[in-house]
C-alpha cells in the first residue's frame, strides 16, 4: 500500500518545493517605515529577487532598489533600514545603513537592498519581507527612529569620521593644492584596493566542540596603543590563542575623562607568524551593560572566537594589537580617533579608510578632481 | 568507733556474710547499742518479707514452674523445626562453572582497567562549531558557506569588511549607480 503511494507523494512534495522556487512576487514586500517617518518611499523596484527552498527553510535572495523622499525639515546625513523575513530565525534579519548622505528637505535619493535571508518553509499569510526604519541622523546630529540596532551611535560615529576626513581633505587642498588632494585620494584608493592580507571568520560563543587537532590555548597579551586625546585608556588585555584561533578577548580600560562612559569599542589587529596583519575585528563592550564613571576601570570583553586565514589556509596568531576606536558617553555623544592617531605607523596601513573617504575616492575616480573639489565645498 | 554499713548489717541479718565479716560485725555489736537496734530492725523486715511470699493470691512457685516448662517446650520446638529445614547450600561454593565465570569477570575487570589507564585514543579532528560569518570576495557568507548573507551584484566592486567580535559583519561599498555608501550588516545571533 505504502509502496504504491510513495512515488506519488514524492512527486507532490517535489512539486510543492518547485513551486516555491522562483521570482519573488511584488506583494511579498512590505515597506513599513512607521508613522511620522522623515523618509517616505516614492518608488520601488525589486529587480530579480527570488525564493528557493532549502530543506525546511525558504531562502530569499533579495535585490531591491527604492527611491525615498526626505519629508522632514532637516538635512539627512544617515539612514538605517531593517530588513526582516523572520525575527526569531537565525539569518532571518539584516540591516542596511547609508552613511555620508546629504539629503535636503524634499529631496529624493535612491537606496539599494541586496541580501539573503532565511525563513521557515511553512508559508504564512502576509508579506515575506518587511523593510522597517531603524533611524535617521540629521545634519545637527539629532536622531529619529526606534534605534533597535543602535544606529544612532553608529551613524553618529560615521558622521564624525566624515567631518574629520572632509576637514582633512580640505586642509590638504588648501595646503597642497589639487596635486596634494589627488595624492591623498590615491592613498585612500591604495588602502581600498589592497586585499586584506588575512581573512577572518567570527563565531560568537566559541566552538561548540574543541578540535582535537588544535594545540592547547595559551594567553597572549595585547599590545595597546595609547591616544593622548582619547577619553578612555586601555590598560591591559589578553585573549586565549590556539593555532589560528583567538578566543574570549578581554581588555581593561580606564575612563580618564570627566564624563560617564556607556560604550567602548576597541580595534583589534592580529598578526600572523609571517608578519601579515589584519584588522581582525572591532571589540565592543556588551550593549547596555557598561557604566564607567570618571576615574574608574571596566573590562571590554566578548565570548567569541576569531579564526585567521591566509587565503584558504589557517594562519597562526602571533601578536595582537588593540586601540580605542569609539567611545560613547551617557549623554549620547560619541568620540572617534583623530587623523593624527590613525596616521601612527602601527595603524596607518592597516586601518581601512572611513566611509566618507571611500565615497570621495570613488567620486574622484568616476567624475574627476573638479567634482571632488565641488563636493568638498558643499560642506 | 567505726560502725558497719547498712548493707553489711542487712546481709548479717540474712546470714549472708562470710565468717570473717560476720565475726567482725558480731564483735562490734557487743559494744554498740545503736547497731544492734538497726540489726533488729533488719531482722523484723526479713520476717515481714517472708510472710509476703506466703500470700495465697500470688502462687509464685506455680508461676515459676510454668515458666520453666514453657522454656523447655520452646527449646524442644526449635529443635524440631531445625531438623525439618533443608540445608542452605547443598553444593560447594565454587563449582567448576562458577569458578570459570568468576575468573572471567575478574579478567575482564583487569583488562578494562588497563585500557582506561593507557593513553587516550586521539579523536578524529572535528570542526563542529556554532554558526559563524566570514568575508568572501563578493560578500559575506554565513554558516558552512552554503548561504550568502550578502552578495554584491557588481563583481567589480570590492567591499570593505568590518568584523564585530560579538558576531557581526559589515560589508561597506559605494553603490556604482548612485554613489551612495551602502553598509550591509549581518548578525550571527
Amino acid at each position: 500500500m505504502w509502496n504504491n503511494w510513495k512515488p506519488s507523494l514524492l512527486l507532490v512534495c517535489a512539486g510543492a518545493l518547485a513551486a516555491q522556487d522562483g521570482r519573488l512576487p511584488q506583494n511579498a514586500w512590505q515597506i513599513n517605515l512607521g508613522e511620522r517617518s522623515p523618509v517616505l518611499p516614492v518608488s520601488m523596484s525589486q529587480d530579480d529577487s527570488r525564493t528557493s527552498a532549502r530543506g525546511a527553510a525558504l531562502v530569499l535572495d533579495l535585490h531591491m532598489s527604492m527611491t525615498l523622499r526626505n519629508v522632514s525639515s532637516n538635512r539627512i546625513h544617515g539612514l538605517t533600514l531593517m530588513v526582516v523575513s523572520q525575527e526569531a530565525v537565525k539569518g532571518g534579519k539584516g540591516s542596511v545603513t547609508y552613511p555620508s548622505l546629504n539629503i535636503g528637505p524634499g529631496e529624493v535619493f535612491p537606496v539599494r537592498i541586496d541580501m539573503q535571508l532565511m525563513r521557515p518553509n511553512q508559508v504564512a499569510a502576509g508579506p515575506l519581507v518587511q523593510v522597517r526604519l531603524d533611524g535617521v541622523l540629521y545634519q545637527d546630529l539629532t536622531f529619529f527612529g526606534p534605534d533597535r540596532l543602535h544606529s544612532q551611535r553608529y551613524l553618529t560615529a560615521c558622521e564624525l569620521e566624515a567631518q574629520r576626513d572632509r576637514e582633512y581633505f580640505k586642509k590638504v587642498l588648501a595646503q597642497g593644492g589639487p596635486k596634494g588632494l589627488q595624492q591623498a585620494i590615491f592613498e585612500v584608493h591604495e588602502k581600498l584596493t589592497q586585499a586584506n592580507e588575512l581573512g577572518v571568520k567570527v563565531t560568537p560563543g566559541g566552538p561548540a566542540v574543541a578540535s582535537a587537532a588544535m594545540p592547547d590555548p595559551h594567553p597572549v597579551k595585547f599590545a595597546l596603543l595609547q591616544f593622548p586625546d582619547a577619553p578612555v585608556e586601555p590598560l591591559s588585555g589578553m585573549a586565549q590563542v590556539s593555532g589560528n584561533e583567538a578566543r574570549t578577548p578581554r581588555v581593561e580600560v580606564l575612563n580618564k575623562s570627566g564624563r560617564n562612559v556607556q560604550y567602548v569599542e576597541l580595534g583589534w589587529i592580529l598578526t600572523d607568524q609571517s608578519g601579515k596583519q589584519s584588522v581582525a575585528a572591532t571589540l565592543p563592550s556588551a550593549e547596555g551593560t557598561m557604566y564607567l564613571p570618571p576615574g574608574k576601570t571596566a573590562f571590554v570583553q566578548q565570548e567569541s572566537t576569531l579564526r585567521l586565514y591566509s587565503g584558504a589556509r589557517p594562519a597562526n596568531v602571533k601578536e595582537m594589537l588593540g586601540f580605542v576606536n569609539q567611545v560613547q558617553f551617557d549623554d549620547g555623544k560619541v568620540w572617534v580617533p583623530g587623523r593624527e592617531n590613525l596616521d601612527r605607523p602601527e595603524l596607518r596601513k592597516i586601518v581601512p579608510p572611513s566611509a566618507e573617504a571611500q565615497r570621495l575616492s570613488e567620486l574622484y575616480f568616476k567624475r574627476g578632481l573638479q567634482a571632488l573639489v565641488d563636493e568638498l565645498k558643499k560642506f | 568507733m567505726r560502725h558497719p554499713s547498712e548493707a553489711t548489717l542487712a546481709l548479717h541479718a540474712g546470714g549472708d556474710l562470710g565468717w570473717i565479716a560476720r565475726w567482725r560485725v558480731e564483735r562490734h555489736l557487743t559494744q554498740c547499742d545503736e547497731c544492734r537496734q538497726e540489726l533488729t530492725a533488719f531482722e523484723n523486715v526479713r520476717s515481714i518479707a517472708a510472710d509476703l511470699g506466703e500470700i495465697p493470691e500470688v502462687p509464685w512457685n506455680r508461676l515459676a514452674a510454668e515458666m520453666r516448662a514453657n522454656i523447655r517446650l520452646g527449646l524442644a520446638a526449635g529443635e524440631c523445626v531445625r531438623s525439618a529445614e533443608a540445608p542452605l547450600r547443598e553444593t560447594p561454593l565454587f563449582t567448576g562453572a562458577r569458578a570459570v565465570v568468576a575468573m572471567a569477570s575478574i579478567a575482564a575487570l583487569l583488562v578494562t582497567g588497563l585500557v582506561l589507564q593507557g593513553p587516550r585514543p586521539m579523536p578524529t579532528p572535528v570542526a563542529a562549531e556554532r554558526t559563524s560569518v566570514q568575508a568572501v570576495d563578493d560578500g559575506i557568507e554565513m554558516g558552512d558557506g552554503s548561504q550568502h548573507a550578502f552578495r554584491l551584484k557588481n563583481a567589480s566592486v570590492k567591499p570593505v569588511i568590518v568584523v564585530g567580535a560579538q558576531g557581526s559583519m559589515r560589508a561597506r561599498y559605494v553603490d556604482p549607480d548612485s554613489g551612495i555608501v551602502t553598509i550591509n550588516r549581518v548578525d550571527v545571533e
